[in-house]
């Protein structure tokens, strides 16, 4: 006999609002559904009602982990619409904040996924680790949250002191080999929860047009840096880390192997960084009348952007923004088929949601 | 664009029915083509064949005298593709049943624009509380 198991609005695993409706037998999950938009903002709409500088500042807050992102793309798609380029230096600039994000969310992330696996030692020491990525962003931008780094035709502030964030990168590399990924994948409290659980195929995640490490974990080579490179990923040397399993275990691997490969980034990128200008100064943009598409690859996944202008207008016409939340969510739907009910919150918090860039 | 996707776009145009000839406009960041008449459907289903990958639709409501239309992107090998579709009856055919990716945006334009998606079911509101699937959002905050 099938017994549905309502699970939310409030979320097991996050402190952010989701529904899923679990129709169970026994301890098996047979399907599932989900729901969204409790806290759904129309963020694209108020787009709508600010100038360029406005925008910047608003589209920010679409995302408390993944500010960065949502600004840099926004504006490499403003930047389309009106011929800024940014110069060599603002480029390095952003991808170093952007791997940087990525350092802390993929951290963070670790930790939470350790917590649901009542590993809660391993919790306290990524947030330890998190900490000094937290340090360093403060340090360059005087925020944790909201960095305000990105502006049209460059960035708002200089990296003034790379000794500080090439000592941070050493730091975490040494946590990360000597503690978080030794004990990740020899652990069996950590891998009994995680190997062959939430199973997403290959076919099945190309299909549901899951991105990001979700995609990678599943056997989908896909890296915007790689494919579409922007800022200054062109210039540097990194790995795509791709596994096959598809499993929980897979989606973890990946994004502590994309730990070592942002350290990578970021140390390349602080030696190459260029002298000169971090942005075009005070020239107002000129737009022209069109639309611009930009895409990134934020820490959870691809970040698109499309931004249309009419000539003369101080105010965007229309901002549409799909978060990688927004792709990979439905897939959890096929992770939770065939999962144990008590997996289901560790399942669902392996794509690395968030509810704040889904309710955008 | 990479010599893969390059051979794989070579085919579209004479795939969909177009003039072999009609060529790919580059513009805003991707590369775009005009479909005339319309068909959204040939268009997910030439897409699945080269195996690219569905990334999002985009409604539009400009405040002129133009009718609304919907933008349609893939990604082919890291390439961006853009596909422009007029909604003068704010309908179009649904293409959830082709590519399963396109089911929350549908969902979302239905519920935010108003556009129906022909030829598939609405599940519960995703955007907002109440009952009524359907509703033009814009309109409703003037």
């Amino acid at each position: 006999m099938s017994y549905k198991i309502p699970m939310g609005p409030y979320h097991p695993a996050l402190e952010e609002p989701y529904k899923l409706d679990l129709v169970c037998e026994g301890e098996t999950v047979k399907d599932a559904k989900l729901h969204v938009g409790f806290n759904f903002r129309n963020i694209e709409h108020l787009a709508e009602t600010r100038n360029y500088i406005q925008v910047v500042a608003l589209l920010e807050r679409v995302c408390g982990i993944c500010s960065n992102v949502h600004t840099m793309t926004l504006c490499q798609a403003m930047e389309g619409l009106c011929g800024q380029t940014p110069p060599p230096r603002a480029r390095y600039i952003r991808t170093i904040v952007a791997e940087l994000e990525r350092l802390h969310s993929h951290v963070l992330w670790a930790g939470v996924a350790a917590k649901l696996m009542g590993f809660k030692t391993m919790f306290m020491t990524c947030f330890e680790i998190r900490e000094q990525v937290m340090d360093v962003l403060q340090a360059i931008s005087g925020n944790r949250v909201n960095y305000a780094m990105n502006r049209i035709g460059g960035v708002n502030r200089d990296i003034e002191d790379p000794q500080a964030i090439l000592k941070m990168v050493e730091a975490l590399e040494r946590g990360m080999v000597s503690t978080i990924i030794p004990i990740f994948t020899t652990s069996t409290t950590a891998l009994s929860r995680c190997i062959g659980v939430g199973v997403l195929s290959k076919e099945k995640a190309l299909s549901c047009g899951v991105v990001g490490p979700v995609a990678r974990a599943s056997g989908l080579p896909q890296d915007i840096r790689r494919a579409a490179p922007y800022a200054a990923y062109e210039e540097l040397e990194f790995d795509v880390p791709v596994l096959p399993d598809g499993d929980v275990k897979a989606r973890l691997l990946v994004r502590a192997l994309e730990i070592m490969e942002s350290c990578k980034i970021i140390r390349q990128a602080l030696t190459k960084l260029p002298p000169g200008e971090i942005n075009n100064g005070d020239r107002k943009p000129s737009f022209i009348t069109g639309t611009s598409t930009s895409r990134l690859e934020g820490p959870r996944g691809e970040v698109i952007y499309s931004v249309s202008w009419e000539q003369g207008s101080n105010n965007p016409s229309r901002v549409h923004v799909r978060t990688p939340t927004y792709a990979n969510m439905p897939a959890i739907r096929w992770m939770v088929i065939g999962a144990r009910l008590a997996d289901t919150p560790l399942i669902q918090a392996s794509i690395d949601p968030c509810y704040s860039c889904t309710d955008r | 664009m990479t010599a893969c996707a390059a051979s794989l776009l070579e085919g579209i145009p004479e795939r969909l029915g177009l003039a072999a000839n009609t060529a790919w406009e580059e513009k805003g960041g991707a590369l775009w083509l005009a479909l005339d008449p319309p068909q959204v459907r040939e268009l997910a289903t030439a897409m699945n064949e080269i195996r690219a990958r569905f990334l999002t639709a985009t409604a539009y409501q400009p405040a002129g005298p133009e009718s609304a239309y919907i933008e349609y992107h893939w990604d082919c090998d890291g390439q961006l593709l853009g596909f422009r579709f007029p909604l003068p009856a704010r309908s179009i055919d649904s293409i959830y049943d082709l590519c399963e990716a396109a089911d929350w945006i549908e969902r979302e334009i239905h519920e935010g624009f108003a556009v129906d998606f022909v030829g598939r079911e609405y599940e519960p509101l995703e955007l907002r509380q109440g009952d009524t699937l359907g509703v033009n959002l814009r309109e409703e905050a003037k």
